[in-house]
Parts: C-alpha cells; sequence; structure tokens
C-alpha cells in the first residue's frame, strides 16, 4: 500500500509500505523526520505521533486505552485526529493513506 | 586524541564487578561483537547467561517481548520467585502490566511536561556551578554531577530541600551496592541475606521505604495532591491501586534511577572534555545543543546492560537460546558497535543519527526520565561552557566497581574560569 506523510515544511515523503508494518516502522525505515519510535512501538514513548489527514478519520482503526492514554504524553498537541502511528498498520483498505507528521 | 582507552585484554570476566573498576571492557566487548556476538557467559555465582553485543541484535530482541520477558528480572543476579515478588517494579513486568502502572506517570514524564522544568534547572545549574567552580582544582563528580540530579528530581517530587542530601546517600546505597565507598553493606561481599526482600537488596531501601510512607502521610494531611507521587497511588480505570508494596518499590526505583544516571552522564560528558579539548570551544560557538546531550549520554552508557529472561527457544548467529536462559542485553557495547557508530570511540557532540540504547530504545522500558536526562545534561553542560575557559584531568579518574552501573565516581579536574 500506498502512504504520504506531510511534513511540517510543507513537502511530503511517499513509499510503498508492506502489509503488516506498522506507520511508525515504515516513517522511521524512509527516514520521516518527527516520527522517532524510541520504544519500538510498544506504547511506552509517544514519540510517533501523526495526525490523520481529514479523508482517513475513522478508518486506521480503534485506539485502546493505552494509546489513548499515551496521547497524552505527545510533544505537539493532542487533537481528534491524533494518533500513535505504532498502531497503525498497513493494510489494503488503507492504501494512499496520508498522515500529516507535526512539528517537533 | 580518544578519549579513553581500554585495557581489558579481551577476555574480561562480564560477572566481576573488579573488572568494571577500569572501566567497561570494550576490548572484550568488541571480540564478541566480531567473534561471538550470542556469547554464552559463565557466571560462577549464578545461572549462566547469554550476552547480546551488536547493536543490531540489541535493538532486534529489545522489541521482541513475547520472546524476552522482564517479568523474571532484569539484573545478572538470579532472584527465588519470592524475592522477586517482594522487590519487583514496572520494570520487572510484562505488557499489559507494565503499560498499566507506565501510563500514570507517562505525561508527568514526557517532553512537554518535562520542558517546563527548563529555568528550574538553570537556576539549580547557577548555584551548582557558582559554588562548584569557585575552586579551581576539584572532583568534578562530587562538585557538579552529583548535585543535580537529585536537588531537580527532589522538585519533581515535591520533596523538602532538607532532605536532599540524605536521599542522595541513601540513592547511592541501593544502586552503588557492590562498591565500598558508598555501602557498608557490599553486595557480593557480606552475607545480605536479612535484606533479601528489600529493594536493590539494601538496607537503605528499607529506610526509604519508611521515608515514602511518612512523607505521603504528612502530604495527605496537608491536603498536597501535586506530583509524581500522589499520581501513582490514584486507582486506575478499573478501580485497581497498586500495593504498598509497589509503591514502596516504585519510590526507591525513582530515588535510584533519578540519582546516579544523570550524575553519571554529566560525569563522562566532563571526562570526555577533559581529554578532546575541542568540545568546550564547540559547546561555545556551534549549534550542537540538539544532539549534544544524546552523545554525552551515548558516551556515558549509565546502566551497562538490562537482563530478559527467555519465554521462548530463540535463535541467533547458529546459536539456541532455550526457554528459560537469562539474555543479558550489553547497552555498553551496542553503543560502542562500529556497525551503528562512526568512530565510536570519540565523543561527536554534532553525532546525527545517533541511534544509542542508553535508555533502552526501541523496547517497551525505554527510560521513563529521558526527557529529563536530556534536559538536564543539556542545560547542565549549557552552563558549563558559559563559565570556564579551560578544563583538563588534574589525575586519573575512578570507576565504580560495578558491573551494572557505569561511572566515574571520581574525576579531578583543573579549570580556568572564563
Amino acid at each position: 500500500m500506498k502512504v504520504t506523510w506531510k511534513l511540517p515544511d510543507g513537502s511530503e515523503i511517499s513509499a510503498d509500505v508492506a502489509e503488516g508494518t506498522n506507520m511508525m516502522e515504515a516513517a522511521v525505515a524512509n527516514n520521516v523526520p518527527n516520527v522517532i519510535g524510541e520504544c519500538g512501538g510498544n506504547l511506552a514513548c509517544a514519540t510517533c505521533h501523526v495526525y490523520v489527514d481529514d479523508a482517513w478519520a475513522g478508518k486506521t482503526g480503534e485506539q485502546d486505552d493505552f494509546e489513548d492514554a499515551m496521547l497524552d504524553a505527545t510533544e505537539a498537541p493532542r487533537e481528534d485526529r491524533s494518533r500513535l502511528s505504532c498502531q497503525i498498520v498497513a493494510s489494503d483498505g488503507l492504501d494512499g493513506l496520508v498522515l500529516i507528521v507535526p512539528e517537533a | 586524541m580518544t578519549v579513553w582507552t581500554p585495557t581489558d585484554d579481551g577476555h574480561a570476566d562480564l560477572t566481576s564487578h573488579d573488572t568494571f573498576i577500569q572501566g567497561a571492557p570494550h576490548n572484550t566487548f568488541k571480540r564478541l561483537r566480531d567473534e561471538d556476538p550470542v556469547h554464552w557467559t559463565p557466571y560462577p555465582s549464578g545461572e549462566d547467561f547469554w550476552s547480546i553485543t551488536r547493536h543490531a541484535d540489541i535493538m532486534e530482541m529489545n522489541r521482541n517481548t513475547a520472546v524476552f520477558s522482564s517479568a523474571r528480572g532484569i539484573r545478572m543476579e538470579d532472584q527465588s520467585h519470592e524475592e522477586y515478588l517482594a522487590r519487583r517494579t514496572f520494570q520487572e513486568t510484562d505488557a499489559p502490566e507494565h503499560m498499566k502502572t507506565r501510563i500514570k506517570v507517562a505525561k508527568a514524564f514526557s517532553k512537554p511536561v518535562i520542558a517546563q522544568f527548563e529555568e528550574d534547572i538553570r537556576v539549580l545549574c547557577d548555584e551548582i556551578l557558582d559554588e562548584a567552580l569557585a575552586e579551581e582544582s576539584f572532583d568534578a563528580t562530587k562538585s557538579i554531577a552529583r548535585e543535580l540530579p537529585m536537588r531537580m528530581l527532589g522538585r519533581i517530587l515535591g520533596l523538602p530541600d532538607k532532605d536532599l542530601p540524605w536521599l542522595v546517600e541513601k540513592g547511592d546505597a541501593l544502586i552503588a551496592n557492590t562498591d565500598p565507598d558508598f555501602t557498608d553493606h557490599v553486595l557480593d561481599k557480606l552475607e545480605t541475606d536479612e535484606f533479601r526482600m528489600m529493594p536493590f537488596n539494601s538496607p537503605a531501601g528499607a529506610e526509604l521505604y519508611v521515608y515514602a510512607k511518612e512523607l505521603m502521610a504528612d502530604k495527605e494531611a496537608a491536603g498536597d495532591t501535586e506530583g509524581v507521587l500522589h499520581m501513582i497511588l490514584q486507582p486506575d480505570k478499573d478501580g485497581n491501586t497498586i500495593t504498598e508494596e509497589e509503591f514502596r518499590n516504585f519510590f526507591c526505583l525513582l530515588v535510584a534511577a533519578g540519582n546516579d544516571t544523570t550524575r553519571y552522564s554529566i560525569a563522562a560528558g566532563m571526562q570526555a572534555m577533559c581529554h578532546q579539548p575541542e568540545l568546550l570551544g564547540q559547546m561555545q560557538s556551534e549549534d550542537i545543543w540538539a544532539t549534544a546531550p544524546d552523545e554525552i549520554i551515548r558516551w556515558a552508557t549509565p546502566a551497562l546492560y538490562f537482563r530478559r529472561t527467555l519465554a521462548q527457544d530463540f535463535e541467533a548467529h547458529g546459536k539456541t537460546m532455550r526457554e528459560g536462559d537469562k539474555v543479558l542485553f550489553w547497552w555498553s557495547s551496542g553503543n560502542r558497535d562500529e556497525a551503528a557508530f562512526d568512530d565510536p570511540f570519540r565523543v561527536n557532540l554534532a553525532r546525527e543519527p545517533n541511534r544509542h540504547v542508553s535508555f533502552g530504545q526501541g523496547g517497551p522500558h525505554v527510560c521513563l526520565g529521558m526527557w529529563l536526562a536530556r534536559l538536564e545534561v543539556r542545560v547542565l553542560f549549557q552552563e558549563l561552557a558559559k563559565r570556564i575557559a579551560h578544563i583538563e584531568a588534574d589525575g586519573p579518574h575512578e570507576f565504580l566497581r560495578s558491573n551494572f552501573v557505569g561511572g566515574i565516581k571520581k574525576l579531578p579536574v583543573r579549570i580556568k574560569r572564563a
């Protein structure tokens, strides 16, 4: 599936991501700035915070309680469209997904 | 000029505390990375274990919590199930238990909340440096590195200033429990059986427990609900609270972890400044502050390793690790791996990217206090660099006697004020 990250400076990074890969791993593999993933995708650090583009609202899966709690610990302000990108897993249904990377 | 040259013969005993008096045995780690990256390590005073020394392997295994469990201890030493239960903190649990505790305090230690302490830290650094730099030659670990972290932790926990020296002493006795300079109860040299159930096997753990109980009683009486300790006592959304034992252990963990890891990062950074004279100039004139703290913390690697236990068999580099085997992730070795870092024995304040593992990055137990540590290190070195024109070693430095905490416990320096 194809994913596009919109960066704070207005530029974009797009990549093909294999099914089953999470969006934090994909971002790190594609050198997307500000998506760090210090805890390896284990919901312990909130450093892979992204905003989901409005067109994809409600389509990236449910947040569990731990993600909900950790979203209170993000650096950029939490919004309704906030997700920890390690919790979004690539699948055919997400082909064309657009994620917005917060400012550092 | 390299900052420090390891002197071990390449076959050091990784289990001996005495090995580490010379600093981490990096010639041994290099040999293991090159020849035997999944190394079965004999341990005369306990169960033998696997040593993992390559950065890439540490990263891969640390995230794989289904195989590499924290729930049977995180130190080299073996402990009975009974001891484990009495002494564990959320460090010694796996998901989801680990996260249930962690989410209670995650926000308090998050980057934006910690960033609000920058001015406080700067004021503390002013005080500490004004006093320390009144002398031209002094022990930098004692006069500078030892002072900042505990004073800051006191602020965050809401502890009275008058208690801080006592807490530093107890924190030292807890975590440096193998160095006779810091405890009368040297773990591997005395019969510490009566302390087996206490945090870090130490009577200091028992004293801290009493202190924490009284502190919380005082706070409750005063209606004080500020701070991290209050947060951890609150029930979760299912109404579960932590037990008294868990609270005691959490408090001891904060005192121990908040006390000496940042101290030894600061000490290692100052030692590097003595041996790489260009670092001071870079701190004074170059825009290196986004990267410098992580490089100093990589250089220091205060936690030498953490242990996991195999929950199922796992194969790597032709070796089969069996369910129940102990595994040590040697962060200290990973942080000097030439495959992950160019010129790993040089401090490069502009190093980018810097995928060091001092905080246990890549796994769920990544250091809760990492943003605080980075901020303290940044502000301390910013303020130090403003105040001095020159720094040099004023005699040999001494490492802690511990195979678990890597630290320079004595760092004689001579400075010229700016």
